[in-house]
Parts: structure tokens; C-alpha cells; sequence
């Protein structure tokens, strides 16, 4: 089920009631996973296999790992692991690809092969609880945590509603240990995590959902080459529309998670205040970023192989990363694009060092410097360039994605016009708006932030809030990252 | 007690959105707005999942909205003691729903089609894409989509600002008067009195809207645009609207095979609108060739004087026609069609 619907409204209520029922830790966990499974179950029934098949084999597995001593049994266990583990990823999610990709190097050889088109149904949220369970074998390969105790432990932890079906990406040792001794959420954290599921339900019913899908699904859907206007007022909602989607649904998460006194890591720090692009991937998506550099980057040798190998180990990390986020070669380009964007930065970083000056004239220079807003004009230049990258993203092929790029970067004869006045206006607005409170908020928390405010001031904040939320009655009945 | 400042910031936003929330549906009470139901795949799924449960005593119905305002369901229901399944889409070709019921082997009931040339012999993918959206939602509903149905049903039944059409924030921010940017149309927005929507899917007029030529005459503007823009496609070629003939033929066929009873109907419209509609579409090449190819009865309003009643904007029925009109096509189906509703005598 997803948090933008009234089935969650009850199931939520209904969860807060029987968890803070006055009986045993052990019984109100157990209502806890039964209600997790639930949740999940209530999207697609017989997928609740796969996520026990996964969370049975992980707890076992994770286990030898831990406690082998013989380095080849063990690596054979996380070999075991990781096939269970990214052979359900890849079947269920690159089926179709590898197939499509396969049939065409074929006939490209001459064969006139044409198999059946496989039909193969995504699991929602298998990236997401892959990825957790992948980190938990590592991690015990690793000997970095500690195994997890208890099955009813280490099913909560991969299957806990909040994050299970798009994250935030949990650690064993971030998670886990929560569920070791009794909790129950105090005052300020029902507020807190209230206040943060109204945020989050506000960023994707109001924002992403009524106000920038709709610019967003016409400009990528035209048919024909658009008017410059409308090719950059289209992208730039998308980019609203993706963050307000994806960072919504981790702020009610997280909310969520706060309601029951349970912490999970923040997964978005107002990215397009960013002002580098390694400034970005801490910024956005931070738990799949810290992810992808833990437990792929640095095991392929990181920056500790030379400067050229850096680049490479750099550039596979992007790539793969643009390819978890969907089966199809636009996410490849998309994470090519990034990791350009990365080595471009480093290299003229590692270039500044070398031509480092005094330290006098360095301090005349940052006086100098304090006067002009570099910082904001940096942060601009990276949301320009990501926005070029959020093309490849959205986009449904090369085709689109380059008769939009042609269109944001000339003028086409025969262009055509697309979005209204009124949707000109909103995205204008709400992408200005956007932009500035991420420059403004970039050093803060939202809850830093309300806590400063006088109760009066948030109190209408937050009504306005809900009631844009109440009046919107406009949402999708899906989040953009769970296809992912 | 230290009252925390997000403690009493929760307290006052509650406060806040329940003296709005009030204030709003008194305000849109007071101007004599009543409840209508959101006629989105949620309430369209609802009903096509009660097609073959409720086969054996109820008639499906499919096409396009003068379905939904010709018919009146009550009184079919009080006249027939059976059901009305109203599976019709405004502005929509019925053929993706015929499809659809063809190929559900399950089906073998009773189906009336309506015949809205424009829209059943439509190729533009356009006017398929409310029923694919339906479609697409009801084969694939989540058991939390189908209880967040059940919640928002009764919560819709109580609550006019609950309807998306005219009050949620998208529907207030386009009535907002602003300046057409050059090379586009504005889209035209029908008003809030031409259609009030009950849980049956039946669409009325108010009275507001029969007493003032106004208001008709601003729908009657909206099908000029619509025609104007139906005008910029390309025309189907002649091998299209045989292709689609042969689908309505083998999909008929489907159905009446199982046992299933189809008959088509032409709903009444007038004016220009109906001169427009003989002029492109000629009873003999379309209305006769259908009859003709798929064997199953019609019923033509043109045929029968008490069905030529006259549309307010030329192309759908006041809520008093629509009585007379569903009196005289229950009384036609009986009496000429051999069509008989077994439930009648029971309830009646």
C-alpha cells in the first residue's frame, strides 16, 4: 500500500493502536511484522514469498558467514548469497532487458531469432530490500556486525514497513539493534513524526503528484519537437516532480518510523542546494549513494589504485547505479552522464591543488569572494547540468531524449507549444520556490528549522499544508521509485 | 506540563483545518451545490466488478455519456426490477469495453450499446483512452486500492469538497481566468451544472443549468471546440472503419455464442448537433450496416416519436426526458424486441 491513500490512514491507526498495546515487546514485534507483511502484502499477494524466501536464506546465510572460519566455505556462502541475492534482482527486474539486448546482438549476427516476449511482473521495492539484504551477507562476510539474534529480528529489519518498499536503504547496525530492547516513541517523536508524514504527504500529493506531474507527463509524452520554453519548463518539473516524489516518501518514512520511537537515516539533504556533483550524491538519495560507495566503489579498489583507476572505478559505480534504477539503457546513460559530471569535478580539483596559491593571496582572495554569492552560482550550474541528466532519466527512449535536448538547447522550426499558461506559471513558481528554500535550508533540518519557529507560525504552516493536501484529491496510486 | 511548540502547532493546524474544512463545504452547500461522485477508474471498476455477479439480473451498459444521461437508472430499475450496470466513459468509444467483455468468458448477459458515431467509429486513440485507463485499473486493482475504494465511498457520500472535478486544487487553479499563451486553444471547462454524478455513474443536469440558455450554450461551445479539434486529425481511411466493423462483428458474435444478448441503441441528440452527425455519419453506411453485419436488434431514437425528445445542448437529456426516454426503451425492448426481465413481477 502506499502512504498517499486511505487504506494506510486506517492501517497506520490501526498499527499505532495494537504497537502501543500494553503487552510484551516480543508480541507487539510480531504485530509489527504481521502488520509489515501486510502492508506489503496488500499490494500484490503472492510477492510476500519472495520477500520471505529472501529474509529466510539471508538470515541463515549471514549467519554461517559470520561464524565460518574456512575462507573458502565462507566465500562459497557469500557466493550462494550474492546469486540469491541478484539472481532474483536480475530476473525479475533485467529479464526482459538481458532478453531484448541478447535478441538483438543475435540477429545483429545474422540469426533470425525471435522469442516470446517474457511477462515478467517488477516486485515492488525488490531493489530496495535486495540491496538491505545484500549489505546484511557482506557485512557478516565482513565480520562489520554482528549477526542478527533473533529471525523475528532480522524479518523486522529487512521488512519493516516504512522503508521496505523505497527505502531510505537500511544497515544492519542502523536498524537491528532498534529492535533489541522495548520501545515505544515519546511525545516529541509522535509530533515530529506526524509533522514529518504530513511534509512528505504534502511534497508528493500537492507538489509532485498536483502540480508538476501533469507539465511533467505532457512535455516527455509530445510526439513532436517543442518550443524551447516548453522543452525546459517540462524538465524542470520533472525535476521537481522526482524529488518531491522520491525525498516525500522518505520524510513519511521516516515520520513513520519516529511515530512507533524507531530512527532511520535520512535520505535527502535539499540536493539542489548542492555544489559540486559529490556534493549532490550526499545530498540526494544519500542512503543508496553511501550504498553504492561502500559496497561497490571501494571494493573495486576506490581511489586507492591511481588516478586513472579512480575515474574507471568511479565511472562502473555511476554506471551501475544508473542501471539499478531501471532496465533500460536512458538509466545507463543517465548514470554515464554522472559519473562524467564526477571525474570532470575531481580532475579539475585535483588540478586546483596543484596549482594552490600562497596563502596570502589566498586570504585576499576568499575576502574577495565573500562579497559574491559563488556558492548559489556553483549550486545553479549543478542544477542545470543534473537537469540535462534528468532527461535521460524520464524520458521513454533516445529518440525523446534527444528531440528534447534539441529543443531545450535550439530553436526548432515547427515547434509546437504544449503546456498552458497556468502550468507555465505553477512550475515557474514552485521550481523558484524550490530552489530557494533548498539554497536557504542547505545547512539545516526541517526539524532544526520548525523547532525555531514560533508554535503559531508552524501551527499555520502546517495547516496549510493539510488542507492542501485535503483540497488536492490528486495523487497517483504509486511513488516514481517503486518501479525502480 | 512544558507543552512542546510542535505539540501546539499540531493542536492549532488541527483547529485551523476544521474550522476551513467547515467553512468550505457550508459555503459550497450554500450555493446549492449537492453531492456528486468522482467518476474516475475507481468507481467505473467498482462496477464492472459486479457484471458477472449480478449478470443474471441486471443490463450492462456501455458507450459514451449519453448513455450516462439518457438512461435513468431508477427508473429502469423500478420498471425492469432488474439492475442498471452503467459502464459507459464520457467522450469515449465503447470499443475497448466491448473488447473487453467479449473475451470475459464469464460474460453472458445482457449488453446495450450506445451508438455515438463520432466516438464508436472513432480511430483516434484519444477516445480510447478513458476506458483503457478504466480498463487497465480494474485488471489491475491491489486489495489496498479496493479498501481505500470502500473508505472514500461513504466519506464521498457526505462531502461536497471531496469532488476532484470542480474542487480539488487543479480543478480551482484552472477556472483561474489567464491569458492563452500564443499557438494554443484553452482548453474549455464544462460547468459545474451540466453534470452531477450518483453512484450509479448516472450524470444529471440541475435545474440551474435547464433554466439558463447561458449555461447551454456554453457546452454547446464546448462541442464546437471539440469539433473544431476532431476537425485537425487526420479522417479514418475506409480500410480503418471496415477493420472496426469486423472487430464489432467478431465481438458480438463472442458474446451472443455464450448465450449473451447485445443490442445497439441511438440515443437521442438534436440541433446541430444531430444535422452535423447525419451529415458524417449517414444512417444507411453506419447505423444500417452494423444491424446488418453483427444481426443484432437496434433501436434508432429517430424510429420511435416518443424518443425525439430535444437536447438542452443538443446532445444529451434532461433528468425528466431521461424518464420518458428509459419508459419508452424498456417498453420497446419488451414489446419488439422479445427482450423480457424475468425479475418484474417479483419486485414490482
Amino acid at each position: 500500500m502506499v502512504f498517499n491513500s486511505y487504506t494506510f490512514i486506517v492501517f497506520f491507526l490501526v498499527m499505532m493502536g495494537l504497537y502501543n498495546l500494553p503487552i510484551s515487546w516480543k508480541s507487539r514485534k510480531i504485530i509489527l511484522l504481521l502488520g509489515s507483511y501486510l502492508f506489503y502484502a496488500a499490494w500484490n499477494p503472492p510477492f510476500i514469498l519472495l520477500l520471505w524466501l529472501s529474509t529466510v536464506v539471508d538470515f541463515f546465510v549471514g549467519r554461517a558467514l559470520y561464524t565460518q572460519e574456512n575462507k573458502a566455505k565462507k566465500k562459497l556462502l557469500l557466493v550462494v548469497s550474492l546469486i540469491g541475492n541478484l539472481g532474483m534482482l536480475c530476473f525479475f527486474k533485467y529479464g526482459g532487458f538481458l532478453l531484448d539486448n541478447f535478441v538483438l546482438l543475435v540477429n545483429a549476427l545474422g540469426m533470425d531469432y525471435h522469442p516470446a516476449k517474457p511477462n515478467i511482473i517488477l516486485p515492488a521495492g525488490i531493489s530496495f530490500y535486495t540491496f538491505t539484504t545484500l549489505c546484511y551477507t557482506i557485512d557478516m562476510y565482513k565480520k562489520e556486525s554482528k549477526p542478527v539474534k533473533s529471525m523475528l529480528d532480522f524479518s523486522l529489519f529487512v521488512t519493516f514497513f516504512p522503508h521496505l518498499v523505497a527505502g531510505p536503504i537500511v544497515r544492519p547496525p542502523q536498524l537491528a539493534p532498534q529492535f533489541e530492547s522495548p520501545k515505544k516513541a515519546t511525545a516529541q517523536q509522535i509530533y515530529e513524526g506526524l509533522f514529518l508524514l504530513s511534509l512528505g504527504l504534502f511534497m508528493k500529493v500537492v507538489l509532485a503528484d498536483g502540480m508538476l506531474a501533469s507539465p511533467a507527463d505532457t512535455v516527455f509524452g509530445a510526439q513532436k519537437s517543442l518550443h524551447t520554453l516548453d522543452a525546459w519548463l517540462g524538465v524542470l518539473a520533472f525535476s521537481g516532480q522526482i524529488f518531491f516524489d522520491f525525498a516525500g516518501y522518505s520524510t513519511c518514512a521516516i515520520g513513520v518510523a519516529a511515530c512507533m520511537g524507531f530512527t532511520l537515516p535520512e535520505n535527502f539533504k535539499y540536493p539542489y542546494a548542492a555544489t559540486g556533483f559529490s556534493d549532490f550524491w550526499r545530498r540526494w538519495h544519500i542512503t543508496l549513494s553511501a550504498w553504492l560507495r561502500d559496497y561497490l566503489y571501494i571494493p573495486i579498489g576506490g581511489n586507492r589504485k591511481g588516478v586513472f583507476r579512480t575515474y574507471i572505478n568511479l565511472m562502473i559505480t555511476m554506471l551501475l547505479g544508473g542501471l539499478w534504477h531501471g532496465a533500460n539503457w536512458t538509466f545507463v546513460v543517465w548514470g554515464a552522464l554522472h559519473g562524467l559530471y564526477l571525474c570532470i569535478e575531481k580532475l579539475m580539483q585535483d588540478r586546483f591543488k596543484k596549482n594552490a596559491v600562497p596563502e596570502d593571496a589566498s586570504a585576499a582572495l576568499s575576502g574577495w569572494k565573500k562579497n559574491i554569492p559563488t556558492g548559489f552560482f556553483k549550486a545553479m550550474l549543478v542544477f542545470f547540468l543534473v537537469n540535462v541528466t534528468w532527461v535521460f532519466f524520464r524520458a521513454p527512449d533516445f529518440t525523446s531524449a534527444w528531440r528534447l535536448l534539441i529543443a531545450m538547447f535550439s530553436s526548432v522550426t515547427d515547434s509546437i507549444v504544449v503546456l498552458t499558461s497556468l502550468d507555465v506559471l505553477v512550475v515557474t513558481i514552485v521550481i523558484t520556490v524550490m530552489v530557494l528554500f533548498h539554497w536557504r535550508m542547505r545547512n539545516t533540518s526541517v526539524l532544526q528549522a520548525a523547532a525555531k519557529m514560533p508554535a503559531w507560525l508552524l501551527g499555520i504552516v502546517w495547516s496549510a499544508m493539510l488542507i492542501l493536501l485535503i483540497l488536492s484529491q490528486e495523487s497517483s496510486g504509486s511513488f516514481i521509485y517503486f518501479q525502480f | 506540563m512544558k507543552h512542546t511548540p510542535l505539540r501546539n502547532a499540531l493542536l492549532l493546524a488541527c483547529g485551523i483545518v476544521l474550522l476551513f474544512l467547515i467553512f468550505w463545504e457550508t459555503y459550497l452547500r450554500s450555493t446549492g451545490i449537492g453531492i456528486s461522485y468522482d467518476d474516475g477508474p475507481e468507481l467505473w471498476t467498482h462496477k464492472r466488478s459486479l457484471v458477472t455477479k449480478e449478470q443474471d439480473r441486471a443490463t450492462v451498459f456501455i458507450g459514451s455519456s449519453r448513455n450516462k444521461y439518457d438512461l435513468d437508472i431508477e427508473t429502469w430499475r423500478s420498471l425492469t426490477g432488474e439492475d442498471a450496470i452503467q459502464l459507459a466513459f464520457e467522450g469515449t468509444s465503447p470499443m475497448p469495453v466491448l473488447d473487453d467483455l467479449a473475451n470475459d468468458h464469464s460474460f453472458k448477459g445482457k449488453l446495450m450499446i450506445d451508438v455515438t458515431e463520432m466516438l464508436l467509429f472513432s480511430t483516434n486513440p484519444e477516445d480510447s483512452r478513458l476506458a483503457k485507463k478504466g480498463l487497465d485499473y480494474y485488471k489491475n486493482i491491489t486489495p489496498a486500492q479496493w479498501f481505500s475504494f470502500q473508505v472514500n465511498k461513504p466519506l464521498e457520500s457526505q462531502f461536497v469538497f471531496l469532488e476532484r472535478d470542480y474542487f480539488s486544487i487543479k480543478a480551482l487553479l484552472k477556472r483561474i481566468d489567464i491569458p492563452t499563451r500564443a499557438g494554443m486553444e484553452k482548453e474549455p471547462l464544462f460547468p459545474i451544472d451540466f453534470g452531477r454524478i450518483s453512484f450509479d455513474r448516472q450524470n444529471k443536469m440541475s435545474d440551474k443549468f435547464l433554466k439558463e440558455i447561458s449555461i447551454q450554450d456554453s457546452v454547446k461551445n464546448i462541442w464546437s471546440y471539440y469539433s473544431r479539434m476532431g476537425a485537425k486529425q487526420p479522417p479514418p481511411t475506409q480500410q480503418s472503419i471496415d477493420s472496426l466493423f469486423q472487430v464489432i462483428q467478431e465481438d458480438v458474435q463472442k458474446i451472443t455464442s455464450r448465450g449473451g444478448k447485445v443490442i445497439f441503441v441511438r440515443t437521442p441528440s438534436s440541433g446541430v448537433f444531430l444535422q452535423i452527425e447525419q451529415q458524417i455519419f449517414p444512417r444507411e453506411h453506419f447505423w444500417n450496416r452494423i444491424l446488418s453485419l453483427t444481426g443484432a436488434p437496434g433501436i434508432h431514437f429517430m424510429d420511435y416519436p416518443e424518443q425525439q425528445l430535444i437536447c438542452p445542448e443538443d446532445s444529451h437529456l434532461s433528468p425528466t426526458d431521461a424518464i420518458t426516454y428509459t419508459k419508452s426503451l424498456v417498453k420497446v425492448l419488451e414489446t419488439e424486441k422479445g427482450w423480457s426481465f424475468p425479475n418484474k413481477i417479483k419486485s414490482n
